[in-house]
């Protein structure tokens, strides 16, 4: 079982904490291709994302991370200043060792993330079938479920975890407590701001430790 | 195409092979008497193909519910395992491209032209064209664009049908409109 | 538990379908503004999910809850999207087993085979409507 994320969004939508899974695993794959290449590739947004064919563990949506052991920097920008793409179309390049991976969000990308969820929540209420909804309180897909507690000064606890994870409800409750006691009661922390609290930190550590081993708190 | 049993039955209602190709045959020849150029009625038939195509791909997803094809080799499978199911025909799947997104699908005979003899004067004429549209309008509700044509055929002497499909892009996720 | 209503989309996001049975509340909205609306909050979770998603995912996005309400989708690899609203103590598995089942029984069978339906058109087939209902009222899940 594991908790993979947690956030915290203030009242007025900004991301004001974050925790990752330390040492999730992360999918690489490494290959040598022939030429011309038998993967297609794609420009998407920043990064370079197979497109189709996916083949001995890379896998659509995968971004390329390196070509011959050199890293891509932003878009399709290799480190020492050539281009990716003009790369991988030079057939006198090959043969040539690519690596794929599934990308990690950057902090930048968990800030929209996590302002993405607000708007979501609110039209959750909107298209209620019944009476006084609230928003989304799970949310639930192959990979991973999503659980989100508002409180009534609407301050929202994000927890991305493992579908079948227990004690998730416990663990909301406990991050509302650990919020209140570190965050809010420390004198020097000023609402909305991001929490800075190494107490928080190490409170948190211990209730996630321990949720993913026994299920509950 | 032959109606085959619904309801995500596997056991097919067979209409007989003969009635099939007779029917598809009168078909071909009226198109030719009304539109008189060969082209024109290949167009047609690929035409009327995609049309059955882009239909025919739901009754095989649901029945074989089958996922989404991440690589072109997953979807020449699909195509072959599709070919049984609705003309009961087992084309062999070959000669692919080094970048693996052109094969063939090979035929020990034209399968939709049992009793067919070309006459001269439409030799351009790609009698089972209508397989052809059939792919490309399946493919295309699964956003995945290929092009699709006939190489070799019974018909006009070749010793097998061979029908070539190539990848060409695939198709993005529509964003949802706009107010305009 | 309760089943409140059904969407259908087709794979552009036009409302090709829609079905309720024991909805309670009624918004202010036009059925097409509520369908725009609807449509692109799935678009926006669709995306969300696959950006935040730990692992590769397969059927992505599956179902929602709140406090009232539970949004299940079934998504097929035409792009046919089915949206149903339950009650919150129907799990989901059951729901996609239905949804599922209206895409290949129903869908497919009513409104695909039938020439006379044009594609990503509104389904006004009394046929269609008649076995929907009869599919979704002897369902497990319905109780009126």
């Amino acid at each position: 079982m594991a908790i993979f994320n947690i956030f915290i969004v203030s009242k007025s939508g900004g991301l004001i904490y974050h925790y990752d899974q330390a040492n999730a695993p992360m999918q690489e794959v490494e290959k040598t291709f022939g030429f011309p290449l038998d993967i297609k590739l794609k420009r998407e947004g920043s990064r370079v994302v197979v497109a189709f064919g996916q083949r001995d563990g890379i896998r659509l949506g995968h971004s390329l991370l390196s070509v011959n052991g050199v890293p891509l920097t932003s878009g399709t920008e290799l480190q020492d200043g050539r281009d990716a793409f003009e790369v991988i179309e030079a057939k006198e390049n090959y043969p040539l060792a690519l690596k794929f991976g599934r990308p990690k969000a950057t902090t930048n990308e968990k800030i929209v993330l996590a302002s993405m969820f607000y708007p979501l929540f609110a039209l959750a209420v909107q298209l209620s079938p019944e009476l006084g909804s609230s928003g989304i309180q799970e949310l639930e897909t192959d990979t991973f479920k999503l659980h989100c507690m508002q409180t009534l000064t609407g301050v929202k606890f994000l927890v991305v975890c493992d579908p079948k994870q227990a004690g998730v409800d416990q663990l909301l409750d406990k991050l509302y407590e650990l919020y209140a006691d570190f965050a809010l009661k420390n004198p020097f922390y000023s609402l909305e701001m991001p929490i800075r609290a190494d107490l928080f930190d190490q409170n948190l550590q211990i209730a996630i430790e321990q949720i993913e081993r026994t299920g509950f708190i | 195409m032959a109606r085959l049993g619904g309801r995500g039955n596997l056991d097919p209602k067979k209409v007989s092979g003969e009635l099939f190709s007779l029917t598809y045959g009168a078909l071909v020849a009226q198109i030719l008497k009304d539109y008189e150029n060969v082209d024109d009625v290949n167009k047609q038939l690929e035409k009327m193909g995609y049309n059955i195509g882009i239909r025919m791909v739901e009754d095989f997803l649901c029945r074989t519910s089958s996922g989404k094809c991440h690589d072109f080799r997953d979807t020449a499978d699909k195509i072959q395992l599709a070919f049984k199911l609705f003309l009961n025909l087992s084309p062999t799947v070959t000669s692919w491209s080094s970048t693996s997104d052109e094969f063939s699908l090979i035929f020990d005979t034209n399968p939709v032209a049992e009793f067919v003899e070309l006459p001269d004067h439409c030799y351009n004429l790609r009698y089972a064209n209508i397989l052809a549209g059939a792919i490309r309008g399946a493919l295309e509700m699964v956003h995945i664009e290929v092009a699709c044509w006939f190489v070799q055929d019974t018909l006009k002497g070749d010793n097998v049908t061979e029908l070539r499909i190539k990848f060409l892009r695939r198709i993005e996720d529509s964003v949802p409109p706009g107010d305009d | 538990m309760t089943i409140f209503n059904l969407w259908l989309f087709d794979e552009k996001g036009n409302l090709i379908y829609y079905r309720e049975w024991n909805r309670k509340k009624n918004t202010s909205m036009e059925r097409n503004e509520e369908a725009k609306l609807l449509y692109g909050m799935l678009f926006s979770i669709k995306s969300f999910v696959n950006k935040l998603s730990p692992a590769d995912m397969k059927d992505g996005f599956l179902s929602y809850k709140t406090s009232k309400y539970r949004l299940n989708y079934y998504e097929t690899p035409t792009g046919v999207k089915l949206v149903m609203n339950t009650d919150t103590t129907v799990t989901h598995p059951i729901v996609r087993d239905l949804l599922k089942s209206v895409y290949g029984q129903i869908y497919v069978e009513y409104a695909v085979k039938n020439p006379m339906y044009v594609l990503g058109q509104p389904i006004e087939s009394e046929l269609f409507g008649v076995k929907l209902d009869d599919l979704v009222r002897a369902s497990p899940l319905f109780k009126a």
